[in-house]
């Protein structure tokens, strides 16, 4: 199944998301940004979540402000950005 | 030791928040800064204290439960996020220095609400009076920590509200013993310390943001986040939390945010007023001491302040050390309350309770007080 990590601005974004997505069900796991993602900006946090749980956090995403986030589409030897 | 001074701090301590302080240090390293075991675990407790935090003052969320190392660089921070040098100011007449100091380095033009102490209605209506269209803030102690005065928080933040003006709220002596709703209040700020109502340790203390479109960093640092970015991020907490979190002091926060929830805020509240109803009924029984105590003890808090002429208040504050009771004598760093109340000279003997004091512990205390005053005035 195709996984996808969402990068968020911060660990307690990353954190705060985390939980919102295990309260609809969705697993997900937080880590360190691949440094290739964050586009020069330095450190961030991301969330892993598999195919079927990204319906369900682009929702939450865009209601309950997270700011800024990317995500992407992890890929055998690449990552590629995806709409939220 | 008879503790009576959880104004300054409550030293005693639910047997939680030590046990949380050691297991962060063996187990918790930096939030933020990895994503390995340690790292992340520290991050889970941080989080969950920020949630117990926004979720007990009603706070919008969780980013905007800042930690700070004590409720004065709280207070600082919020102050300096939204006074500029020479800007206008409204404060009660008991704010402590931890407010008028901060004014005083911005050259900030300050008007003193002044009211009677004890008397809500009056300082409400000196607040409707004072606030201008040009005010830039209206600072105010939710209540204050020499005399245990409750302010008309509710009211103030209305008129703030109204005129438009942002309100910072000082909740050093009321978090986590009365209620107070972010929301309700609409305050641009609500600074308070860990490690007093909250039950903490000493090093702890917050900074509740709200709906606030500037926050003025006080250092800038590492934050784990934007690393790249020589400015400070524009996001909460990262722009107001900078360099290694005090995790064992979180920790130990966490535990007595948890208490504090799980006694239920009403109970603390009506236990700590009693103790203070006790002290000042037994005090005010001896002859020659003045005390300082709210009719029916309706808008007064569990802090109950004291002098007798005729025995220096520091005098008074040795002896009872002496005797083994942990008051506190002079100005409590609030000239200004003193000022207001009429007692910068004198200064006073203050006595302050928590959960943890016996009504056992409050009479001995006051027949302490009246052996001393009979043994030093014969």
């Amino acid at each position: 199944m195709k996984q996808y990590l969402i990068l968020v601005r911060s660990i307690t974004y990353a954190q705060r998301l985390e939980r919102a997505l295990e309260r609809v069900g969705i697993r997900s796991q937080i880590g360190r940004a691949p440094m290739e993602l964050t586009g020069g900006r330095g450190c961030a946090y991301a969330v892993r979540i598999s195919q079927n749980g990204l319906t369900a956090a682009k929702k939450i995403i865009r209601g309950d402000g997270f700011g800024p986030v990317q995500i992407w589409l992890v890929g055998d030897e690449n990552f590629q950005e995806a709409e939220i | 030791m008879i503790y009576l001074d959880s104004a300054a701090t409550s030293f005693q301590k639910p047997p939680a928040v030590e046990r949380a302080m050691v297991e962060a240090l063996h187990e918790m390293s930096s939030p933020g800064r990895g994503g390995y075991p340690t790292a992340m675990r520290a991050a889970e407790t941080a989080l969950e204290c920020r949630i117990q935090i926004q979720e007990l003052f009603s706070a919008q969320s969780p980013e905007q439960v800042i930690f700070t190392m004590n409720a004065t660089h709280a207070l600082n921070i919020a102050i300096k996020s939204l006074v500029p040098r020479g800007g206008r100011v409204v404060i009660s007449g008991y704010e402590h220095n931890a407010v008028t100091r901060p004014l005083r380095a911005l050259q900030a033009k300050v008007t003193v609400a002044d009211s009677p102490l004890f008397r809500p209605e009056e300082a409400a209506s000196a607040f409707e009076k004072a606030i201008r269209p040009e005010t830039d803030a209206v600072i105010c102690s939710h209540v204050s920590n020499v005399f245990g005065f409750i302010q008309p928080i509710d009211e103030i933040a209305e008129t703030c509200r109204k005129k438009g003006v942002p309100l910072i709220v000082d909740a050093s002596q009321s978090a986590g013993i009365l209620p107070l709703n972010m929301r309700e209040l609409g305050a641009a700020f609500v600074a308070m310390p860990g490690h007093k109502g909250l039950y903490g340790p000493q090093g702890t203390g917050v900074l509740l943001c709200g709906e606030i479109s500037h926050t003025l960093p006080l250092l800038e640092g590492g934050t784990g986040s934007l690393s790249a970015q020589q400015e400070m991020p524009d996001f909460l907490p990262d722009r107001l939390e900078v360099g290694t979190h005090n995790m064992p002091g979180i920790a130990g926060l966490l535990a007595g945010v948890r208490f504090i929830r799980a006694s239920g805020l009403r109970s603390v509240s009506e236990w700590d007023k009693k103790m203070a109803a006790i002290a000042a009924e037994g005090l005010n029984e001896i002859p020659g001491l003045q005390v300082f105590a709210s009719p029916d003890f309706l808008a007064q808090s569990g802090v109950v302040s004291f002098l007798c002429k005729r025995v220096d208040t520091e005098r008074m504050a040795a002896l009872l050390g002496e005797r083994g009771i942990a008051v506190r004598a002079g100005l409590h760093c609030a000239p200004l309350a003193h000022r207001s109340a009429g007692t910068l000279q004198s200064g006073t003997v203050r006595a302050s309770f928590s959960v943890f004091n016996t009504e056992e512990e409050v009479r001995l205390f006051v027949e302490e007080v009246a052996r001393i005053f009979k043994e030093n005035i014969e």
